[in-house]
């Protein structure tokens, strides 16, 4: 067992949480001593460093900064320092409880807006699972749209995982899709429908980019599409907003090469399941992944080809790769894209690439200014009793723009209550 | 939202367990007691579907220099497992090479029992997931006690071989949870079959599945009829237990006394087969509540619960569990997919652990299924910093020597124990590690699944010829 820790040591690990959420009303300075420091930066990864934060940046990176005075400092030994993580693909603050309909905000039925449908407003930056998923090490997240009627599911946005009302940090960041089977199903009942809907909605919206005045004034042919989706397909042509699409299959994702190729569509393609037999496509074309690592069995036929080193595969082509939590276990545990990373890792991704597929792979997909730690970044940082992608190990400092976050949830507030479970009334009086 | 109503899908297969007449002594230590008359009716009706499943003959297998997690709360370092006519032979230091079969270095490995999974529904939904494959829960009547999940299996499902490198060597088949009473369950082998009686756990009790909260009242509440809340659950457990009690007293009468032969209701015969304690109950229940509730239940008709499943506020009541002698099967941080879900804590499985019941990381999915070590390696060290001490020794129980009682198998395997089954794993470091693999796994001392050699890794017929006509499902080498 590489982590083993007693009572005593858990004391300790309670009192450092607090002396960091106490110091972050003052500590304008942290700095974190021999720490191994994984950077995904210029400084590659260093075994034992310093990393001071000054005024919520990274002021300095380097094996020893010596006895720099600073407001908190940190003990790393053993310990390892990364970027925050970032879930590519999460709901996080648009549900609750996911078999409650009240409580879930990200999708729409028996609507004619579809691509055009912009779930932000609805954002809950004090849903239980921001909390907990800090814990987790997670500092940002995609947050994604569904959809149960149309192939265009609407815009998705990325948030902070502050809790703060003003955590969203960019409103129609990506556009939400379907193609392969789902898509199919969606449709009608084929990928052909699928991928002519899709091929319509952009041709229209070609169509009514150069046509608009007309349009609006009731002068052009009747388009099959509202003005709102027709208006949120732009960013799409005009290459400021990629389209974020499904497809497993390998024919499935040639397919969608092809099309982005045809209107000059930033693609992230989510799934991808037999990338691997595709993935020289996919680096020549440039186009990222999000790929859920644990999902290898051949569920559907879309995926007969699914496998545990999908990633590797992808990586040694050349193709970016970003790493989802496990599809099974949902968004309310989006930050076990962790685990997802570590079993990558287990099979054939080189550790480095695995923490950049849960980072800066991430970032870069959406291009989010975060995921690198670098002298004049924003210090959003994860402090690991160990390995980060090892399921032993934990978030013992979890640090947005230089403060660090409550890492206590509903999952630690119910564990401090029940530990020991008796009959009585005293447990409804525990805090 | 599409990921999460798959996610809900997958815990709307509810699930039954229960003890068998020829493992009696097991039922015993899972909390129950032998109340089955001398020659009385036979309710668990163990002969029907008979097991076929024979282990090879092999030859002794040493594994030699390892780290040993026996399963009985040992760490045994340098050390070495000797693996004898499928069972295990001896446990030490320096065994004597035998003179034929197979000698595994162990340096740098570990060693551990098979993992069992209590939980699964593999061959009932199998992969690829299409409608005329969901085999796995009969909607159609909030009791259906006499359908039994064995009678869904397709042994082709390319989940189990999957299972068998994650090192799962045994594993309880349940049917889904919409119901009520949901139907028999039934233990098997990670075997290759032909037949489901191919891989059937020889001797293994049935399990009956059970079911409380949301899922029965939605999915008949939708329906308009009874039960539409968890009240109404209750009354239909309560009915159900009443005319099976009158069935079992019919039957015994006839045997004791002769006379007209009671006409066979399949259903109440699953029933009475809980108790007389041949049969173990297994019971998908979330809330603290509920699981009072069935606990008084069980007492009133005198039965013994063997496991709640999936049980997220398992820890809030976890001395009931322990005074009961119920045992609880949970995930390790699963959450929030259902209100009766909210309320987790990742170290449920430490609480419950901790407060002397037993304990168990179950999957409940085909890829958790896959790894279960890591699983149980998170819920271990949310034990550890619950303050608990918890060394990888006890917690491998949670995923061993646990679901083996659960499931009332535990005097034949789940351990290292001389003369138990060997169902063994030979990982490729300390297990808990999410870099580990399971290198080599044996069941019934016969090698199944070796990571280096592609022909002792088995494939169904369903992944021959389907991605490339003249190869198999991935190309040679490739990491399933």
């Amino acid at each position: 067992m590489r982590i083993s820790m007693n009572v005593k040591t858990k004391l300790k690990v309670s009192l450092f949480s607090l002396v960091c959420l106490m110091g972050s009303a003052h500590a304008e300075t942290i700095l974190i001593k021999d720490a191994k420091i994984v950077t995904l930066g210029e400084q590659g990864t260093l075994d034992s460093a310093d990393l001071l934060v000054r005024d919520g940046q990274i002021a300095q990176i380097a094996e020893d900064l010596g006895d720099i005075p600073a407001d908190l400092v940190i003990d790393g030994r053993g310990k390892v320092v990364t970027p925050g993580l970032i879930a590519p693909s999460s709901e996080l603050g648009l549900t609750e409880i996911g078999a409650a309909a009240s409580t879930n905000d990200g999708a729409i039925e028996e609507q004619s807006i579809g691509a055009g449908f912009d779930p932000v407003v609805a954002f809950n930056p004090r849903s239980t699972l921001i909390p907990f998923n800090r814990a987790g090490g997670l500092t940002r997240a995609v947050v994604l749209p569904y959809s149960s009627e149309k192939v265009f599911a609407g815009q998705g946005f990325a948030i902070k995982l502050t809790g703060d009302f003003d955590s969203v940090t960019k409103p129609n960041l990506v556009q939400r899709a379907y193609f392969g089977e789902y898509g199919a199903e969606l449709a009608g009942g084929s990928r052909a429908m699928a991928y002519a809907q899709i091929a319509n909605a952009l041709a229209q919206a070609k169509e009514y980019s150069e046509n608009r005045d007309q349009v609006r004034r009731g002068e052009w042919r009747e388009l099959d599409y509202s003005v709102e989706d027709l208006e949120s397909l732009q960013p799409l042509l005009r290459g400021e907003q990629p389209l974020m699409i499904n497809a497993d299959r390998a024919s499935d994702i040639l397919q969608l090469l092809a099309l982005a190729n045809k209107y000059q569509l930033k693609l992230v393609l989510v799934g991808a399941a037999e990338g691997w037999m595709v993935a020289d496509q996919l680096a020549k074309a440039r186009v990222p992944v999000v790929i859920d690592v644990l999902g290898n069995t051949p569920d559907a036929f879309e995926k007969l080809g699914a496998r545990m080193d999908n990633a590797a595969l992808l990586h040694d082509a050349g193709v970016t790769v970003a790493i989802s939590g496990p599809g099974y276990a949902g968004s309310h545990n989006s930050y076990l894209s962790r685990q997802a990373a570590g079993n990558a890792v287990a099979y054939g991704l080189p550790f480095e690439e695995g923490v950049r597929a849960i980072t800066a792979n991430v970032a870069q997909t959406f291009g989010m200014d975060a995921g690198v730690l670098a002298p004049g970044n924003a210090a959003e940082l994860v402090l690991w009793s160990g390995d980060p992608l090892e399921v032993t190990s934990f978030a013992e400092l979890v640090m947005i723009d230089g403060k660090p976050q409550s890492l206590v949830n509903r999952s630690t507030r119910l564990r401090d209550r029940y530990l020991t479970p008796k009959a009585g009334t005293e447990h409804g009086y525990k805090k | 939202m599409r990921l999460f109503s798959e996610s809900v899908k997958g815990f709307e297969r509810l699930c039954v367990a229960v003890c068998g007449g020829l493992l009696v002594s097991t039922l015993v230590a899972c909390g129950g007691e032998d109340k089955k008359a001398a020659n009385g009716p036979d309710f668990a009706r163990q002969g029907d579907f008979p097991s076929t499943y024979v282990p090879q003959e092999s030859a002794p297998v040493l594994i030699r220099g390892a780290t040993v997690l026996t399963g009985t709360g040992e760490k045994l370092l340098n050390s070495d497992v000797l693996l004898e006519d499928g069972k295990i032979a001896k446990v030490g230091k320096d065994l004597k090479v035998p003179k034929k079969g197979l000698v595994v270095e162990g340096a740098g490995k570990w060693v551990t029992p098979g993992i069992i999974d209590v939980h699964s529904h593999l061959g009932d939904y199998p992969a690829p997931s299409i409608e005329s494959s969901q085999d796995g829960n009969e909607m159609t009547s909030p009791n259906t006690a006499q359908v039994w999940a064995e009678h869904s299996v397709w042994t082709q499902d390319p989940q189990f071989p999957l299972a068998l490198a994650g090192g799962v060597t045994t594993l309880q088949i349940l049917p889904g949870s919409a119901n009520l009473f949901g139907g028999r369950a039934v233990t098997l082998k990670n075997v290759p079959g032909r037949s489901v009686q191919d891989m059937k756990f020889p001797g293994a009790p049935y399990g009956l599945k059970m079911a409380c909260g949301e899922n029965p009242k939605r999915v008949y509440g939708g329906k308009g009829t009874l039960p539409s809340t968890r009240m109404g659950n209750v009354a239909g457990y309560r009915k159900a237990w009443t005319e099976a009690a009158a069935y079992k007293e019919k039957w015994e009468n006839f045997h004791k006394n002769g006379g007209d032969e009671p006409e066979r209701d399949l259903q109440l015969e699953t029933l009475a087969g809980v108790l007389n304690g041949d049969i173990l109950v297994h019971n998908h229940c979330y809330r603290g509540e509920e699981m009072a509730i069935m606990m008084d239940i069980a007492r009133d008709y005198d039965f013994q619960i063997s496991t709640f499943h999936h049980a997220v506020e398992a820890y809030k009541v976890a001395d009931l569990l322990a005074e009961n002698k119920v045992c609880a099967a949970m995930w390790a941080d699963w959450w929030g997919f259902k209100h009766e879900a909210f309320d987790m804590t990742e170290a449920n499985i430490a609480i419950v652990d901790q407060a002397k019941a037993c304990a168990m990381i179950h999957s409940d999915s085909a890829v958790g299924i896959q790894h279960l070590n890591e699983e149980t390696a998170k819920a271990m060290v949310a034990g550890q910093r619950a303050g608990f001490h918890i060394e990888p020794r006890h917690a491998v129980a949670w995923m061993t020597s646990n679901p083996a009682k659960a499931l009332g198998i535990d005097e034949v395997t789940g351990t290292l124990e001389k003369g138990k089954m060997a169902d063994v794993v030979v990982w490729s470091g300390n297990p808990f590690s999410v870099y580990s693999k399971a290198d080599k796994v044996f069941i019934d001392g016969v090698l199944m699944y070796d990571r280096t050699d592609s022909a002792r890794q088995p494939h169904t017929d369903f992944e021959l010829g389907i991605l490339d006509a003249e190869g198999e499902r991935l190309p040679e080498g490739g990491q399933q």
